[in-house]
């Protein structure tokens, strides 16, 4: 590839120098300033985009792990078994990144084992909290033989995978619950603010809602991911499995909006959809970009059989995702507690920096662990050479 | 321990904005500042003015509080005594009470490093010890009136009955399941700026637990059939095994 002859110096590594600089200086902001100096959140937003953002979108984008690995290894679906470790890697880095923000979400973080010892089992965040913490590990260990078939020592290796091999249902089994699990209740954070949360978005239902949503979102997540990896890493597999994996999606977002639809009428949100205010462009924002553009773009010829048009429908689905999030956690909220939020600079720069760490992750994983076939594109080190080869065949 | 359920009664006719209450909680929390607005940081209290009436805003410490079904540590806790109180030694500042309160009650210091949730606790102490609250002793004319919540109940419905200008309406009888503040006032109280909620609303903690009592369920029921649908797939993978072994043996046998 010519991108190795280029000079040290290429656009994309300003950018990134420009993300870490802004995202160090916000993160000393952060810690060392003060809360006024690094968000704009107050006493009426109390939860800004650290949460709308880093925790329900990093969270709900990661649900293609648990999905991929329902269907491989449950449900047989042995065709997508090639990409079960892309899955399985971006919801172990977006669940990595979602714990490293919760470092600046909260206001004591050096506290963050008390909910392993203080239990209260009423909170739905507790419920949350320990999911998250239960689920990182299953996908630790899910991953676990990317990295442990690179490890020098045979022995190891070989009783490590064997024993592996034995028990990984089990564990994609928790996993699968797990997940269900947490992903429902962080939209279940939502269902005691009612009288609060704009009749648009509040729901009984909410956990339901969020499961829903999450899934497709993840599935587009992992559509993007390869895509890229195709594009820019070398990576050698059939781009119809992006076809494959995107026609899903139509389906499952009917059943979400169709689902919506029903639940808004129960809770008595109909009359709010065309009343001439923001929450009534948010939303329609967000139907826009999670329903119609997608459900429409998708069952074009024209997009199914293009990678890059794949690509940029998915990257809607994940827009209108955010958008969700965004308005469940902080638009629907406002007018209740007369906030006027907007997140300050610093909050965006901690949001991109722990993005983009997860991207750069995701690159090097690809580039030098066995995640997706690919022809070698850097010279492997010495100690990788003979290890690894098992997978690749 | 005082044994009976403590309260306090607001009574907005009789107050006539001295804010001697907020000025007695600041001193009792040591807080700094003048009378505030808004209930802040260093406000736990304040007197507000609607429809030219003054009207006080504080915890309503519910009997059955959001914001302590909420906290995932049990930070925020209903005393057996009446008061919400907030331990500030298990708190880790997720700041999800401040979502969950209907009232939007919970504050943070911002200001600070290390931050912890603000608001009102009653008087936990003092109460603890059989005194009344800071505000209802400084109170000049009994507007805020300390004492047992079901003799306060009696108490309110006696001037509701005596005298036709109030609203027929305690509020906090059983607003978010009943509170250990109540209210009356000859103005209604949606426009004095209280949250209006139908009093035969259920309390919000009962939405997520019923919620949360979906878990058990979950997890049996979609364990059961995750294991039911990943014992058809291996079944299923077995039989074409044996069906394609078969094939193969009777291909070779007929080519031999």
């Amino acid at each position: 590839m010519p991108e190795e002859k280029k000079s040290f110096v290429t656009m994309w590594r300003i950018i990134l120098a420009l993300i870490f600089a802004a995202g160090i200086y916000a993160t000393y902001l952060r810690f060392a300033v003060g809360w006024h100096a690094a968000t704009n959140m107050s006493d009426a937003q109390p939860w800004g985009i650290w949460v709308g953002v880093a925790t329900l979108c990093g969270v709900g984008l990661s649900a293609g792990g648990f999905a991929t690995a329902a269907a491989v290894y449950l449900l047989g679906m042995e065709r997508y078994r090639l990409i079960c470790r892309t899955a399985i890697m971006i919801a172990l880095l977006g669940y990595g990144s979602v714990c490293v923000g919760y470092a600046y979400e909260l206001g004591l973080p050096w506290r963050f084992w008390h909910p392993l010892v203080y239990w209260n089992r009423h909170s739905v965040l507790f419920e949350v909290c320990w999911c998250i913490i239960m689920y990182t590990t299953v996908l630790m260990i899910e991953f676990s033989p990317a990295v442990v078939e690179k490890l020098p020592w045979k022995r190891l290796r070989e009783t490590y995978l064997g024993w592996h091999h034995r028990i990984v249902i089990a564990f994609v089994l928790a996993g699968v619950l797990l997940s269900s699990l947490h992903q429902s209740f962080l939209g279940g954070l939502f269902i005691i603010t009612k009288g609060k949360e704009y009749p648009l978005w509040y729901s009984t239902h909410l956990t339901t809602l969020f499961y829903m949503s999450a899934i497709p979102a993840g599935i587009a997540m992992i559509v993007m991911a390869l895509y890229l990896s195709i594009r820019s890493l070398n990576v050698r597999i059939d781009p119809e499995i992006l076809r494959d994996l995107s026609s899903v999606l139509t389906p499952l977002l009917m059943m979400f909006a169709i689902f919506r639809g029903v639940d808004m009428a129960r809770e008595g949100g109909l009359p709010y959809l065309f009343r001439w205010r923001a929450e009534t462009g948010y939303f329609w924002l967000e139907m826009l970009l999670f329903v119609f553009l997608p459900v429409v773009l998708l069952n074009l010829n024209y997009v199914r059989n293009r990678p890059v048009a794949l690509y940029w429908t998915n990257a809607i689905v994940v827009m209108g995702f955010i958008t969700n999030r965004i308005n469940v956690s902080i638009t629907g909220l406002e007018r209740a507690t007369h906030a006027g939020y907007s997140p300050k600079w610093p909050e965006l720069a901690v949001t991109l920096m722990l993005t983009t760490c997860a991207v750069l992750a995701f690159r090097y994983a690809v580039l030098y662990l066995d995640i997706l076939p690919r022809t070698a594109l850097t010279k492997q080190p010495k100690w990788l050479a003979n290890a690894g080869v098992a997978a690749n065949a | 321990m005082a044994e009976k359920k403590k309260a306090l009664l607001i009574d907005i006719t009789k107050c006539i904005g001295c804010h001697s209450c907020e000025v007695a909680c600041k001193a009792q929390h040591n807080l700094p500042g003048d009378p505030e607005l808004q209930l802040s940081e260093t406000a736990l209290t304040t007197v507000q003015e609607h429809e030219g009436k003054n009207v006080r805003r504080l915890c309503m410490h519910c009997e059955e509080p959001a914001c302590a079904s909420a906290c995932l540590v049990g930070a925020l806790k209903k005393t057996s005594y009446g008061p919400v109180v907030y331990d500030k030694e298990k708190c880790i500042g997720c700041r999800y009470c401040m979502i969950a309160c209907p009232n939007s009650v919970p504050k943070y210091e911002w200001s600070k490093l290390a931050p912890y949730v603000k608001k009102c606790d009653m008087c936990s102490e003092r109460v603890a010890q059989g005194q009344q609250t800071a505000c209802a002793e400084a109170c000049p004319t009994g507007a805020t009136f300390f004492g047992d919540r079901d003799q306060l109940l009696r108490e309110a419905r006696r001037r509701l009955d005596s005298d036709p200008n109030y609203v027929q309406r305690i509020y906090g009888e059983r607003e978010f399941g009943g509170t250990s503040v109540l209210f009356i006032s000859d103005v209604p109280f949606e426009k004095l700026g209280f949250t209006v909620v139908p009093s035969e609303e259920p309390p919000l903690p009962t939405l997520t637990a019923s919620a949360l009592g979906e878990v058990p369920t979950v997890v049996l029921v979609g364990g059961s059939l995750l294991a039911g649908l990943y014992w058809i797939t291996q079944r299923r993978r077995e039989v074409a095994l044996t069906e394609a072994a078969e094939k193969a043996a009777r291909n070779s046998e007929e080519r031999n």
